[in-house]
C-alpha cells in the first residue's frame, strides 16, 4: 500500500504562444507538499511565462492546473491566485519603503481585514506573533526603509506565506513562488533567507524557487525543473544530480550562429584602457579595448555587466575608475555626459523610451540635438538645413519614416533604435557603448544594426556591447567578458565566442577560471 | 512642417478661428458697444500684463517646471516700485534695473531650492510666492500706494500707437523674442528637451540643472517686467493685485498649448489664448453678466484646455 500523497501543484501540458512564437510548449511541472522546487532556465526559456500564467497575468492556450488534487479553472482571475493558495514574491519584493513593516504586511489583505475599522493594536500583536513564528526580529512599526536587504526579502516571503495561511487551516500549506529573490544579496544573507524558507516548508508549505544561480538551486532545492526554449527538459532530484548535468540541460546543444565579425588585425594594440572601475555593483574592474574591436559584456542578472556603459559615459558617476582614451585620461568619478561626448564617447542606452529618444518631439529635433552649437550657429538655427541633415541620416541608416518632422513615437522599435544609432554615429565617436541594443527589435532591424556595428569597427571605432543575449555576442563580438558579482569571471575570444561557451562561463562554479 | 495636412492646420489655428467667431457673435449682438475700436484698444492695452505673466510661465513650463510665484513677483515688484518712486522719490532709471534684479533673484531662489533639495517646483514656488506676498503686505502696511512717477504711466498706458496703449507692443515684442529663442536657438531646443525628454537631454550633454535654473530666472524677470507695467497701467500698487492673475495666466498658457504649435507651450499660442479669453469675458460683461463670468471662463478654460490636449494625445498618463 504505497499511499503517495497528492501533489501540491500539478501542471500538465501548459502551452502559450505569443504571435505565433511558442513561449511555453506542453510544459509539465509537479511540486509535492513541503517541497522546495527549483525552476531553472535562460532568459526566454519560458520561466516567466509559466509564472505569469500561475499569477493569472497570462491565459494559457492549453493545459491544466491541479492544486491539492483539485482542478483549477484557467486563467485564474488576476488577484485571485491567493484564494487558491498561490502567493508570489518577485525580485522587486513589492514593498513600499516609506511605509511601516506593519502597513506593508497587511497591504492588500482584504479578505481578512475590515476595511472600515483597522484595529492597529491587534494587527501589531498579530504581526509580532507571526514574526516570532518565523524567527524574525522585526519591529512592526519600523519603516521598511531601515530594514536590511535580507530582512526585506524575509518580510516579503513571510507576508506571502501569511496570505496562504487560510489554506493551512484546511490542511493545505499553499505554494509560494519566489522569483529571483536573491541576485542582489551577499552569500551570507542568501543562507539566512534559505533558513526562513526551510522553516516554512517544515510547516507543509511548498516553494517554487526561480533562480539563475545553479549553486543556490543545488543548495536549497529538493528537486529542480529545467526549461529551455519553452519546453521542459527534465526534472531532477537535486541531491543525486551532478552540477554539469544541470548546466548541460540549461544550455543545451545549440546550433552555431553565423559570425558576421571577422578576426581583428593581429597588429591592433590596446587603444583604450579602463582601470579600477567601481560602481554600484561593479568592483575594481580593469580591461582594455583595441581600436576596431567589438567587446561584449555579459553575465547573469545582478552581475553588474550592464552598469559599465553608463559608468564610462558619465551617465551615472563611478565610485572609482579611470578611462584612458588617448590622448587623455578621464577620471570616471567626475565624468559627465558632456565631457564624454566631447571625448568621442557615445552611449546608446537600453531604455529607448526614456533615455534614447524624446518620443513627443520630432525626429529632427531628436537627431540634431547633439549637433546644436557644434557646426551650426546656436543663435540662428536653420530648420530646413536640420531637416535635410535628418533626412540624409535616415536614408543612410535605412530608417523608414514618412517625414523628418513626425514625432519619434510614431516609429517602430527597430526604426527608433536605428535613429538613436544614427544620432550618435553622425558625431564620429571613437568609443561606442551599447546596452541591450536589440531589445524588442525585429530580426530585420537587428541584422541592420549588426551590420552597422561591424562597419563601424572596420573604420577603427571601438565598441562595447553589454547584453544578456549570448547569441548576439556570438554574432558580433570579437571578445566577451563574463561578469559575476561585480567582477570579471571569464574572458572568451575569437573562436571561443559561442553561445554555449558563454552560457557555460556564466553558469560555471565560482572558482577562479583562467581566461582562454 | 506638415503644411499640406488640412486637419493639422485646423488644429493649429482652431483657437484663432473660434476667437474670430466669438468676436463676430458678440459683434452681431452688441454692435455699438462691443464692436468698437475703443473697446478693443482697451482690451489689448489692459491685458498686456496678463500676456507677459503668461509668457513668463511658458518658460518654466516648457522646461517641465511650474512657477506659481510669478504673480506674487509681479505684486511685490509693483509695490517696491511704488514705494521707491512715490515715497522715497528714487528715479525710474534706478528703480527699473533694481526691480529686474529682484525678479531674477526670486527666480534664482526658486531654482536653487527646486534643484538642490529636489523638491517639486510646484511646492517650492507656492511657498516662495506666499512668502513674497507676506513681504508685500508688510512693506505696504496692506495699503494701496499711489503717486508713482508719471513717466512710468506715460510709457505704459498713456502713449499709444494706432490707438492701442504702448504696453501692448511690449507684450508682443516679448512674445516675438521668446518665439525666436524657443524656435531658432540651441537654448530653445535645450529647454524643450529638459521638459520633454530630460534623460535624453542629459545624456546628450545638456546641463539640465542649469537650463532649469535659467528658466526660473527668466520667469522671475518676466514677472518683474509685468509688475513694472502693471504699476504704470494703474499708477499705483495694490498689495493683492497679482493674486487674481495667476489662474488666468495658467489657463492661457495651457489653452495656448493647444494652438499654433499644438502640444507645446508656445508664445504666440499664449497671446492668442489670453485675448480669446478676455474677448469672451468682455463680451459676456457687455451682455450684462457680472464678474463671476471671469472665474467661469478662466477656470473652465484651464480644464477644457488640458482635456483637449489629452484627447489629442490619446489620453496618455502625463506628468506636467
Amino acid at each position: 500500500m504505497t499511499d503517495q500523497p497528492a501533489p501540491r501543484l500539478a501542471i500538465r501540458g501548459l502551452t502559450k504562444a505569443f504571435g505565433g512564437v511558442r513561449a511555453l510548449s506542453r510544459a509539465d511541472l509537479t511540486v509535492m507538499p513541503g517541497e522546495i522546487h527549483g525552476l531553472l532556465g535562460k532568459n526566454g526559456s519560458g520561466k516567466s511565462t509559466l509564472i505569469k500564467i500561475l499569477s493569472g497575468f497570462h491565459a494559457p492556450d492549453e493545459g491544466s492546473l491541479d492544486i491539492d488534487g483539485q482542478p483549477i479553472v484557467l486563467p485564474i482571475p488576476l488577484g485571485k491566485s491567493e484564494a487558491h493558495g498561490l502567493a508570489f514574491v518577485h525580485q522587486n519584493l513589492g514593498l513600499l519603503a516609506d511605509a511601516s513593516v506593519l502597513e506593508n504586511l497587511i497591504a492588500g489583505d482584504y479578505d481578512r481585514l475590515n476595511p472600515w475599522a483597522i484595529n492597529w493594536g491587534a494587527e501589531a500583536a498579530r504581526a509580532r506573533r507571526l514574526f516570532a513564528d518565523h524567527h524574525l526580529a522585526l519591529d512592526p512599526h519600523a519603516p521598511v526603509s531601515v530594514l536590511s536587504p535580507v530582512e526585506r526579502a524575509q518580510l516579503a516571503i513571510v507576508r506571502a506565506a501569511d496570505r496562504v495561511q487560510v489554506h493551512r487551516a484546511h490542511g493545505f500549506g499553499g505554494v509560494l513562488v519566489l522569483d529571483e529573490p536573491t541576485p542582489f544579496l551577499p552569500i551570507e544573507d542568501v543562507r539566512v533567507l534559505f533558513a526562513t524558507m526551510r522553516r516554512l516548508t517544515a510547516t507543509g508549505v511548498s516553494i517554487i524557487f526561480v533562480s539563475h544561480d545553479i549553486d543556490e538551486v543545488m543548495e536549497i532545492t529538493d528537486r529542480a525543473t529545467v526549461l529551455r526554449d519553452g519546453e521542459v527538459i527534465g526534472s531532477f532530484e537535486t541531491a543525486s544530480t551532478d552540477r554539469a548535468q544541470i548546466v548541460a540541460a540549461i544550455v543545451g546543444r545549440s546550433m552555431t550562429t553565423e559570425r558576421v565579425i571577422g578576426p581583428y588585425a593581429a597588429s591592433a594594440t590596446p587603444a583604450i584602457q579602463i582601470s579600477a572601475l567601481s560602481g554600484q555593483i561593479v568592483r575594481d574592474v580593469s580591461f582594455t579595448l583595441r581600436s576596431g574591436e567589438i567587446l561584449g559584456l555579459t553575465g547573469l542578472i545582478g552581475s553588474g555587466y550592464d552598469e559599465v556603459p553608463y559608468l564610462l559615459s558619465g551617465a551615472t558617476p563611478a565610485r572609482q575608475g579611470q578611462l584612458n582614451l588617448p590622448p587623455a585620461t578621464h577620471d570616471l568619478t567626475r565624468m559627465t555626459p558632456a565631457t564624454a561626448i566631447a571625448a568621442g564617447i557615445a552611449l546608446i542606452p537600453a531604455d529607448r523610451q526614456r533615455a534614447g529618444l524624446a518620443l513627443d518631439l520630432s525626429l529632427t529635433e531628436n537627431v540634431t540635438l547633439p549637433l546644436l552649437g557644434r557646426s551650426h550657429s546656436a543663435l540662428k538655427l536653420n530648420h530646413r538645413r536640420l531637416s535635410e541633415i535628418t533626412a540624409s541620416l535616415m536614408a543612410r541608416f535605412a530608417v523608414k519614416v514618412d517625414h523628418p518632422n513626425q514625432p519619434a513615437s510614431e516609429l517602430s522599435g527597430g526604426n527608433q533604435q536605428k535613429l538613436v544609432l544614427g544620432k550618435w554615429l553622425q558625431l564620429g565617436p571613437r568609443l561606442v557603448l551599447l546596452d541591450e541594443p536589440t531589445q524588442g527589435i525585429d530580426v530585420g532591424a537587428r541584422r541592420e544594426i549588426y551590420d552597422r556595428l561591424v562597419e563601424l569597427c572596420r573604420s577603427g571605432t571601438s565598441v562595447i556591447c553589454a547584453t544578456s543575449e549570448f547569441e548576439q555576442l556570438e554574432t558580433i563580438a570579437h571578445r566577451v567578458l563574463v561578469f559575476d558579482r561585480g567582477r570579471i569571471k571569464a574572458e572568451l575570444a575569437g573562436d571561443d565566442v559561442t553561445k554555449s561557451a558563454i552560457a557555460h562561463a556564466c553558469y560555471q562554479e565560482n572558482r577562479t577560471n583562467a581566461p582562454a | 512642417m506638415r503644411q499640406l495636412n488640412l486637419a493639422y492646420q485646423v488644429e493649429r489655428f482652431g483657437l484663432v478661428i473660434v476667437w474670430v467667431a466669438v468676436i463676430l457673435l458678440f459683434g452681431a449682438m452688441r454692435p455699438d458697444t462691443f464692436l468698437t475700436w475703443s473697446n478693443f484698444s482697451t482690451i489689448f492695452g489692459s491685458q498686456a500684463v496678463l500676456v507677459i505673466v503668461t509668457l513668463g510661465l511658458v518658460v518654466p513650463l516648457t522646461a517641465g517646471d511650474f512657477d506659481l510665484s510669478i504673480a506674487q513677483v509681479l505684486t511685490f515688484v509693483s509695490m517696491v516700485t511704488a514705494i521707491l518712486s512715490a515715497k522715497l522719490g528714487v528715479p525710474l532709471w534706478v528703480i527699473i534695473p533694481t526691480v529686474l534684479v529682484l525678479g531674477a533673484l526670486v527666480g534664482a531662489i526658486n531654482g536653487a531650492l527646486t534643484l538642490y533639495f529636489r523638491v517639486h517646483s510646484l511646492i517650492v514656488t507656492l511657498g516662495v510666492g506666499t512668502f513674497l506676498h507676506g513681504i508685500t503686505l508688510w512693506i505696504s502696511d496692506s495699503q494701496t500706494i499711489g503717486g508713482v512717477a508719471r513717466a512710468l504711466m506715460q510709457w505704459s498706458i498713456i502713449e499709444r500707437f494706432l490707438g492701442i496703449p504702448i504696453a501692448f507692443y511690449y507684450a508682443i515684442g516679448l512674445a516675438a523674442a521668446m518665439w525666436y529663442v524657443l524656435s531658432y536657438t540651441a537654448f530653445g531646443q535645450q529647454l524643450l528637451f529638459t521638459g520633454r525628454g530630460r534623460e535624453v537631454g542629459r545624456l546628450s550633454g545638456i546641463a539640465v540643472g542649469r537650463v532649469r535654473l535659467l528658466s526660473f530666472v527668466a520667469s522671475g524677470v518676466m514677472g518683474a517686467i509685468a509688475g513694472l507695467i502693471y504699476t504704470g497701467t494703474t499708477g499705483s500698487a495694490n498689495p493683492s493685485s497679482g493674486t487674481m492673475l495667476l489662474l488666468p495666466a495658467f489657463a492661457a498658457a495651457f489653452l495656448g498649448a493647444t494652438c499654433i504649435t499644438p502640444g507645446r507651450f508656445n508664445p504666440w499660442g499664449s497671446v492668442v489664448a489670453v485675448y480669446f479669453l478676455v474677448t469672451g469675458i468682455n463680451g459676456l460683461s457687455v451682455l450684462g453678466f457680472r464678474t463671476f463670468v471671469q472665474d467661469l471662463c478662466y477656470g473652465g478654460a484651464l480644464v477644457v484646455a488640458v482635456m483637449v490636449s489629452q484627447l489629442v494625445s490619446g489620453r496618455k498618463e502625463r506628468n506636467l
